[in-house]
Formats: C-alpha cells, sequence, structure tokens
C-alpha cells in the first residue's frame, strides 16, 4: 500500500470508533422501556440511524455484565425473546456519560464558532 | 427449525468455543434471526432465514465481536520482547549446542532444557526444534504476565547486532541490481573453474601451485567428497545471487542458509583418518583437525545468526501493522 493511500481517512472505521461511545449512551436511553435486541434495531431504524446487529448484541452482553442493565427471558409468545431494562447503577452512569456528551458538543461547537469567524 | 441456521450458530460456536455463556449468546442470535425472518414479505421461509443470517454477518467477525473486549493472548505491547527473549534464549541454546557436539556433554535444566549428547547432524537437526521450544517458553510466560493484568516492567537487554534495527539495503535499484549481477557473475566462474579442475583431477584443492602436475591435498575418496561439498556451496552462493537479481524475498537467504548448514555438517563429519594424500607431521594432525573444527562450527554459527537475523526480519515485517 502505498503512503498516500495509508494516509486517506477512513471514514468507515473512524464512524465505528465513535458509534463505540455513542452507542453506549443510545441504548441505556432506550431501555428505559423494556426492549428486545431487535424491537430495538427496529426502533433505532425509525429514527433515522443504523446500528449494526452484530455490533448491538455484544454490547447488550457487557452492559449486562457491569451490572448497568438487566436481561430476562420471555417465553409467553411463539418466540422466546431476550427482554433488557435499565439498572439503577445503568441510570447513573447514563447521567455520567450524558454530562460527558453534552460538554464534548459544548467544545465542539465552540470551536466550529471560532472557526466560522476566521 | 432451519438447517443454516443451525449450522451458522454452530460455526459462531466453534469460535466462542470454552466461554461458559456460549449457549446464551447462540439463543438470543437464533431469537435475532428468527424474529427477522418472520417479519419480512411473504411466507416464513428459507430464503428469509439466509437473508436474515446475511445480514447478520459472517459467523467469525460475529463471534469476534463478542471478544473484542476479552484480553488478548499476548499483550500487544509485549510484541517484541516476544522476538527478543526468543532471539536471546535461542542465542544461548545454540551456545550449549555448540558446547555439547565440541565437549560431547550433555544439559539438563528441568524442564526448560535438556540436551543430550550430539554429533554435529544431530544438532543441525535439534536447532529448529530448540527454536520453536524457545519460542514457546517465552510465549508461555508472557502469556502469563498478560493474563495476570499486572502492569509488568520487562527488562529490555540491548544487543550488539539490534535485531530491530535489521532493514533492506538502502541502496538504489540499480546499484544493487549491478552488485548482485557482478557477484553472480564472479560466483558462476569460480563454480565453473571448480567444476573444470574437478572433472580433470577429481579434486578442487592441491597442496601445489604446479598446474602441470597438481597434487591433491587429500586422498582420492575424501578429496572427492570434500571437493563436491564446496563444489555445491559455490553453486548455492551463485544461485542465491542470480535468483536475487528478479527478488528481493529474504526467503532465498533463508533457503541460501539452511542449505550451508547442512554443507558445514557434512564437512564436519569428515574423518580425519587417511585424510591427507601429502605427508603430515603426526603432532601437528591434532592441531589441524582442532583448528578445522572450530573454523566450521564458527562458520556454522554465523550462518545461523544469519539465519535467525533473516527469520526474524520476515516475522517482523508481517507482524509489523495491522491494517
Amino acid at each position: 500500500m502505498t503512503d498516500k493511500a495509508q494516509n486517506e481517512p477512513n471514514i468507515g472505521s473512524l464512524e465505528t470508533e465513535m458509534n463505540r461511545g455513542f452507542l453506549h449512551i443510545l441504548v441505556l436511553a432506550l431501555l428505559e422501556k423494556d426492549m428486545y435486541g431487535y424491537s430495538m434495531v427496529k426502533h433505532i431504524e425509525t429514527l433515522g440511524y443504523k446500528v449494526e446487529e452484530n455490533t448491538l448484541y455484544p454490547l447488550l452482553r457487557r452492559l449486562e455484565k457491569n451490572g448497568w442493565i438487566a436481561s430476562k427471558w420471555d417465553l409467553t409468545e411463539d418466540r422466546p425473546r431476550k427482554f433488557y431494562a435499565i439498572t439503577r447503577e445503568g441510570r447513573t452512569l447514563r447521567a455520567a456519560l450524558l454530562d460527558v456528551w453534552k460538554n464534548q458538543n459544548r467544545v465542539l461547537d465552540e470551536i466550529i464558532k471560532e472557526i466560522s469567524h476566521v | 427449525m432451519s438447517d443454516k441456521l443451525e449450522a451458522y450458530l454452530e460455526e459462531i460456536s466453534h469460535f466462542l468455543s470454552g466461554r461458559a455463556e456460549r449457549e446464551e449468546i447462540l439463543s438470543e442470535i437464533r431469537s435475532h434471526i428468527m424474529e427477522k425472518a418472520a417479519e419480512g414479505p411473504g411466507e416464513f421461509t428459507d430464503a428469509a432465514i439466509e437473508k436474515a443470517i446475511a445480514a447478520f454477518g459472517p459467523a467469525r467477525k460475529v463471534a469476534e465481536k463478542y471478544l473484542d473486549h476479552s484480553r488478548p493472548i499476548i499483550d500487544p505491547a509485549y510484541k517484541r520482547y516476544l522476538f527478543r527473549y526468543t532471539t536471546l534464549l535461542f542465542a544461548f541454546h545454540t551456545l550449549l549446542t555448540v558446547v555439547a557436539v565440541v565437549f560431547k556433554e550433555d544439559f539438563i535444566l528441568f524442564p526448560f532444557l535438556f540436551m543430550p549428547r550430539l554429533g554435529v547432524i544431530e544438532a543441525l537437526m535439534y536447532l529448529p526444534t530448540a527454536f520453536l521450544a524457545d519460542l514457546g517458553i517465552v510465549t508461555v510466560v508472557l502469556y502469563f504476565i498478560t493474563q495476570s493484568g499486572k502492569d509488568v516492567r520487562l527488562p529490555w537487554p540491548k544487543l550488539g547486532v539490534d535485531l530491530d534495527e535489521v532493514k533492506p539495503p538502502k541502496k538504489s535499484f540499480w546499484v544493487s541490481r549491478i552488485a548482485t549481477a557482478v557477484g553472480a557473475v564472479i560466483m558462476l566462474a569460480i563454480t565453473d573453474f571448480a567444476l573444470y579442475l574437478f572433472a580433470k583431477h577429481q579434486a578442487i584443492i592441491f597442496a601445489n601451485l604446479d598446474w602441470t602436475n597438481p597434487r591433491p591435498l587429500f586422498t582420492p575418496g575424501a578429496g572427492r567428497r570434500i571437493s563436491l561439498i564446496i563444489i555445491a556451496g559455490f553453486a548455492v552462493a551463485t544461485l542465491n545471487l542470480l535468483i536475487k537479481l528478479f527478488t528481493s524475498s529474504r526467503w532465498v537467504d533463508v533457503v541460501d542458509d539452511v542449505i550451508s548448514l547442512g554443507l558445514i555438517g557434512l564437512l564436519l563429519t569428515q574423518s580425519f583418518d587417511n585424510l591427507f594424500a601429502v605427508r603430515i607431521a603426526e603432532n601437528i594432525l591434532p592441531k589441524i583437525r582442532f583448528a578445522a573444527k572450530f573454523m566450521l562450527l564458527f562458520i556454522a554459527l554465523m550462518t545461523t545468526i544469519e539465519l535467525i537475523k533473516n527469520i526474524v526480519f520476515i516475522s517482523r515485517r508481517k507482524l509489523k501493522l495491522p491494517n
């Protein structure tokens, strides 16, 4: 690979990096109401965003392992579904992550304003 | 239940093998795919399941996402240590091998080292195994350090010849090619001349410089064997240079080093009984024998170091950077 090709920005991989943090907040925000994986994917799509299915489930697993969400299988319907809900610790984490995210947005807005005045 | 779905889940399961919660993971993926396949237009079909599987992604990629945050086998920060420590351990191992050959001793340092008394050919066969064992020992140590999760500061021994700094020659393309071509022509001439001498006199090493009546240094049988080994060495060097006109691959050097080590091994097995065709004083013979063995072992050691450098260079290039 040439140096030029290596230096060209790869939006795909950068977007994946950015999504890591965002997805945490997104899932913790969504799970104020009990939801299962597929319903979350569909709901996010209706909001004009797309989340990779094979990224969502491992994330749910990690959040559950850390005690920020809890799950239970619902076997009453035709198909078994695993429902998730945010925990008290998850709400605390969500508030902290939202503060970080808001602060990052504020900083970026400031910088963009500065650039536009140059 | 679709066979394709079960096959897909089983494939994911292989990559997750060993993880206690893999059944839970597979159940959730199964649930997702069934849900998605049932929602599409038309009936719940195998085609719909296949489509849902394709959207979920290849089994290995899916499994990787679950393993993404798990601890690596060896921390990437220790990658350079793996090579450095293996090189040092193998150098020590090679030294002990030479000692075992020269002094006919065996060494045991259970469970890390067992080196039986070896002949030269056996030693050459033993060294690749020793290299793999050394690599394994260093890997196991770095594995346990990584799994401990502690911030361990490992010593970084400096080498006289720093293998990390091994780089391809920086000469320009044409200078490098011309030098190689000149070298190839010279080696080809030497090989041809040696073949000419061998065809005419059945030997290439002589005790005098009289071209009209040369006296071979060695007795006919031993002389033929030694001459053929040396001619083979010239031929290998010539071939190396000729191939390098077309490729800069270090694998060429690796093959050259391995064959050279084999040829040196053959020379080392040469008996000194009835070797010389000219009269040599009895008291000098042991000194000549020692000097010859020492020289050949030294060349073997240098060739082994070259071989390790080439293998390390190839390995480092392959592992250099993830995309």
